[in-house]
């Protein structure tokens, strides 16, 4: 009975996270954002968990971008826009008045959908945030665990002076990877990442952000909902409200597990918008 | 895109029905072979599996490539998952129906017993029903329990066990003893027609709920000795 038990345990497929095992890291409650008086998502409620990735997906305009801003703060730097409710990280009010937003960034880092290296070498791009922090101590030894982390380092361990402007593009995308966790963050937010890369690059960086999850907590936001399926343990789906005024927000509409939005989501707009049949 | 995809899906579903009907035509066929002890029904029973078939390979054929091209997922996953399988169960079926002929030219010729005859036509008639059953339950996509189907189930496994007791009856002559052996495979072939038309039910349940149940539990069934 027990050789059977086991057995079945093993070639178990697909096993959902265990529920139990779930850590939040991030609490969002009643969570709105505003741009001026135009609200952009509204009432968000949700729990993103540690070391697991979420997938973050919905049309155009729903605030998927709007909400993974949110989560490092990056929303601070529109001077319209104005967050109300609560959003907790690691049980620490985000947006109280003790909390510095640039220790928020380094904590909480963020790979946007066009790679973006700075004009500088390779080194020194991994390099940058960690001389700004200060952190000189064994700074060759940091570059490379992050270029290894980033499965970077044995493409460039020979060239490491050259320019990364000359790195071809899904090498690019890895080396801002490479830099968001050279300053050893927590969760890495990654908004598009792979959308403007072609599907090698693309395989290469799903299978990275399977690595990372060992050690990171990672959210995504994606419009490509195969991507979602394939990398994704948890997937929120954002969808679009609209008030009687006609104007319209972002609502979080479903959230669960990947498996379960793929092959039985709860809500009619969620099985709509996976299937393709609107949104 | 949306469109074409949409219309392949349903033609698909167009082709499972009409296999449906193909094969409820199979059992009827081998009800009347069994009944008339005719040759050349049975023979024609034989033939008319291609018919069948070639509906069977257009759906194995063709799902793979939708899988490949739409990457169906949530209810259309579950969709295109329930005709693959339910498309297995009825060529299963026609198989048995096929074997159910081939028995009968075996046994031709044979002394035959009518109680047992009635015993086979009776859950024949049975599995039609279910298997109608399970197939409605799937193109209405209104499956609401799987009562009536296990329901149903049970005469079968009954008349099983009843005609198997008659069949011992029968006695010692050599001839009358291998009609009986051959009818007991028939029976056992109608039996599993119906444990096809529960497993056909319980996709239909599958599609709708979008979680996989098992209406009986073959390894803890009760109902049979």
């Amino acid at each position: 009975m027990e050789t059977i038990r086991t057995k079945i345990e093993i070639s178990g497929v697909a096993t959902p996270p265990d529920a139990r095992a779930r850590e939040a890291v991030f609490e969002a409650r009643g969570v709105s954002v505003f741009y001026g008086d135009q609200r952009a998502i509204d009432d968000v409620d949700i729990d993103i968990y540690r070391r697991l990735i979420t997938a973050i997906i919905g049309p155009s305009g729903c605030g998927k971008s709007t909400f993974i801003r949110t989560l490092n703060r990056m929303t601070d730097l529109v001077p319209s826009a104005r967050l109300t409710g609560e959003l907790r990280y690691r049980g620490i009010d985000l947006y109280g008045p003790k909390v510095d937003p640039v220790e928020v960034r380094r904590r909480i880092g963020m790979v946007f959908q066009k790679p973006n290296p700075f004009p500088k070498s390779i080194y020194d791009n991994v390099a940058y945030g960690l001389r700004i922090l200060g952190l000189k101590k064994d700074l060759d030894g940091r570059v490379e665990k992050a270029l290894r982390a980033a499965a970077l380092w044995d493409e460039v361990k020979d060239r490491l002076r050259d320019s990364a402007l000359g790195l071809s593009g899904g090498q690019q995308q890895r080396l801002c990877i490479a830099r968001a966790i050279a300053v050893e963050p927590e969760v890495i937010l990654l908004d598009e990442p792979a959308s403007a890369l072609d599907p090698i690059a693309t395989s290469a960086i799903e299978d990275l952000m399977h690595e990372l999850k060992r050690d990171y907590t990672l959210v995504i936001v994606t419009h490509n909902m195969q991507q979602a399926a394939r990398v994704a343990d948890m997937t929120a789906f954002f969808g679009l409200d609209v008030s009687p005024d006609g104007s319209r927000q972002g609502v979080l509409v479903e959230y669960d597990e990947t498996e379960k939005i793929f092959t039985n989501p709860s809500d009619k707009r969620t099985e709509g918008y996976v299937t393709g049949r609107f949104g | 895109m949306r469109d074409l995809y949409t219309s392949e899906l349903e033609e698909l579903e167009g082709i499972l029905r009409e296999e449906g009907k193909l094969v409820d035509r199979a059992i009827r066929g081998a009800l009347n072979v069994l009944a008339r002890d005719d040759l050349e029904l049975a023979d024609e029973l034989i033939a008319f599996d291609d018919e069948i078939d070639s509906r069977y390979l257009t759906i194995e054929q063709r799902i793979p490539s939708l899988l490949a091209r739409q990457t169906p997922v949530a209810g259309e996953l579950r969709l295109v998952l329930a005709i693959l399988y339910i498309n297995l169960h009825l060529e299963r079926v026609a198989d048995y129906c096929v074997t159910v002929a081939k028995l009968a030219k075996l046994a031709h010729g044979l002394p035959r017993d009518a109680g047992v005859l009635e015993a086979l036509e009776e859950m024949g008639e049975r599995c039609r029903e279910m298997l109608d059953t399970g197939l409605e339950y799937f193109y209405a996509r209104d499956f609401t329990d799987s009562q009536a189907l296990i329901d149903m189930d049970r005469p079968i496994d009954r008349a099983n066990r009843k005609l198997i007791d008659r069949l011992i009856a029968l006695g010692p002559d050599e001839p009358q003893r291998e009609w009986a052996m051959r009818m007991m495979l028939v029976s056992r072939c109608l039996e599993r027609v119906g444990d096809h038309a529960v497993d056909i039910g319980e996709q239909a349940a599958y599609l709708v709920r979008g979680r996989f149940e098992e209406f009986t539990d073959a390894s803890h069934k009760t109902n049979i000795k």
